[in-house]
């Protein structure tokens, strides 16, 4: 099994290259809207520069890394037939898209965090002080983050067992999602029921609680209740994931391909 | 001109029965662009929120200038977005050929052969946030108001087509457009809050070399009485020299053009 996954892996990296400068510019886009917002919240509030200039570059470290576009592509996989070839094949076709994330992701932080490094030396907000046990803190709310968002994408993309315009589900997810991950505004600029509905909802942990980690604004027991949403999200995203998977897989009445 | 607008309008046929054909996807696109807007609304509603006042604009002129964004945005996906991707197909499989050996105007041709009806309610809707953002503000503009809000507006479509034309001109040695458009994007992106909202060296390059306060900014001031000509004056002459320096961009690349066939 590792065997295969680290075949899987080896394949997804030759693949990359063909790609990289399509990606690089997709991610370079990626920042944009980040920062315009950034410029918004500076306006409205001057003195808060430094912290929003830390709040929304880790918004998009972690948006990167929390990537998911398995929807777009199982979409078109499912729609054209084509993803009865991994079907057929002894391993889950999961397996393909974690791999892929892995690389891509790998990638996205052999830019970004050398890129966060020299930005460092002119924006002192970015100088993080933060000891092992909150790194360590950071980056399992990242992995779980990273985890929910692609368990979310994957099981959209699954819908195309049903529906054939998924991606338009999907981008409305994402549509109301740029209010409850944080991405529009730190949560605490949300008006406090939106803040609240945060609380109950999987988008926070995906992109927002993270950056909360590193910003320090969760804190004590807060933490505690925030890596319990996390957990109980991956473990329904796991069911979900997998109850679509079976029931998909009924109905697939392979088209083309 | 005659000639051309009689074309146009053939175009506007043609592609109007095409989308006859789709008729039923009609209500999810209408449910899309309310979707769409109500976001930008609703951001809106968050940073005023916060605060009254956003570059010096209340949240009544932000919600015309939001209208205007649109607006423009509407037009972008009718008219010049369907024919991108067409434009780098042509160049690739050598039928630019075709279109070069029509009697018509090239560049005309490949930016409005296939128009996108639809999209046309993106614009619907944003003039209706005009509306909306006016009565909020409890502003009737006068006479002058309209008249240098219509010239501001021609000058902000002039400049949005010369640099949409720049971007895929560049099709000639660019395989991957898509990327491309998504540059163009990013750009237009930054003209959805007033220009004086950003600043230094951001709002210089904004304003002089990419220019986005043309856009939006300055439409949306004109038509809530706070031009003057000097602005609007400008506004129009940029337009022109984009217009011609896309112009020039796109006949100096037909001549590296060889057909793909040959």
């Amino acid at each position: 099994m590792v065997k295969k996954f680290m075949a899987l892996l080896r394949m997804k990296y030759i693949e990359m290259f063909a790609y990289q400068w399509a990606t690089l510019a997709w991610s370079t886009g990626a920042m944009v809207q980040p920062i315009i917002t950034m410029m918004v919240w500076i306006n409205i509030y001057e003195t808060e520069m430094e912290s929003f200039i830390l709040y929304f570059s880790t918004l998009i470290l972690v948006e990167r890394l929390t990537a998911a576009w398995d929807v777009w592509d199982l979409d078109r996989d499912i729609r054209e037939g084509s993803f009865s070839n991994y079907i057929l094949r002894p391993i889950h076709p999961i397996h393909w898209a974690i791999a892929e994330n892995i690389i891509y992701k790998g990638l996205f932080l052999v830019v970004l965090v050398p890129a966060w490094l020299v930005s460092s030396f002119f924006l002192p907000s970015l100088q993080l002080h933060l000891n092992g046990w909150e790194w360590m803190l950071f980056i399992s709310a990242l992995l779980l983050g990273g985890g929910i968002r692609f368990m979310f994408s994957y099981s959209c993309g699954l819908l195309g067992f049903w529906i054939n315009k998924v991606t338009a589900v999907y981008a409305m997810f994402e549509g109301i999602s740029l209010f409850f991950s944080g991405r529009i505004a730190p949560f605490s600029l949300l008006p406090p029921i939106m803040q609240d509905i945060s609380l109950y909802l999987p988008f926070r942990y995906m992109i927002g609680f993270p950056i909360e980690v590193i910003t320090g604004s969760v804190k004590g027991a807060d933490l505690g209740y925030g890596f319990l949403g996390a957990f109980i999200w991956v473990l329904i995203f796991m069911g979900i994931l997998g109850f679509l998977w079976h029931a998909g897989l009924k109905k697939n009445q392979a088209v083309g391909g | 001109m005659k000639r051309y607008w009689r074309i146009f309008r053939e175009f506007f046929r043609t592609c109007l029965v095409e989308e006859m054909e789709y008729r039923s996807e009609f209500i999810g696109n209408l449910f899309s662009s309310v979707f769409g807007i109500g976001i930008a609304l609703l951001t809106i509603q968050i940073f005023f929120y916060q605060t009254d006042q956003l570059g010096g604009w209340s949240y009544a002129d932000v919600l015309v200038l939001l209208g205007i964004f649109n607006t423009l945005q509407g037009f972008i996906h009718f008219a010049l977005r369907p024919n991108m991707a067409r434009i780098t197909q042509h160049i690739r499989k050598g039928t630019l050929d075709y279109i070069l050996t029509k009697p018509v105007d090239s560049m005309f041709y490949v930016s409005f052969r296939h128009l996108v009806f639809w999209r046309l309610i993106d614009v619907f809707l944003g003039i209706g946030l005009i509306v909306y953002g006016l009565m909020e503000k409890n502003y009737v503009p006068t006479s002058g108001d309209v008249l240098v809000f219509i010239i501001s507006l021609i000058a902000s479509l002039l400049l949005i087509y010369s640099l949409w034309m720049m971007l895929m001109t560049t099709a000639f040695w660019v395989i991957r457009i898509e990327d491309l458009s998504f540059a163009f994007d990013s750009f237009f992106e930054t003209t959805r809050f007033p220009i004086s909202m950003y600043r230094g060296g951001l709002r210089v390059v904004l304003t002089y070399i990419l220019p986005a306060a043309f856009i939006t900014s300055a439409p949306a001031a004109a038509l809530l009485g706070k031009w003057n000509m000097i602005t609007t004056l400008t506004s129009l002459l940029v337009a022109g020299i984009f217009l011609w320096l896309s112009r020039k961009f796109w006949k100096f690349a037909l001549r590296f053009y060889t057909s793909a066939s040959s």
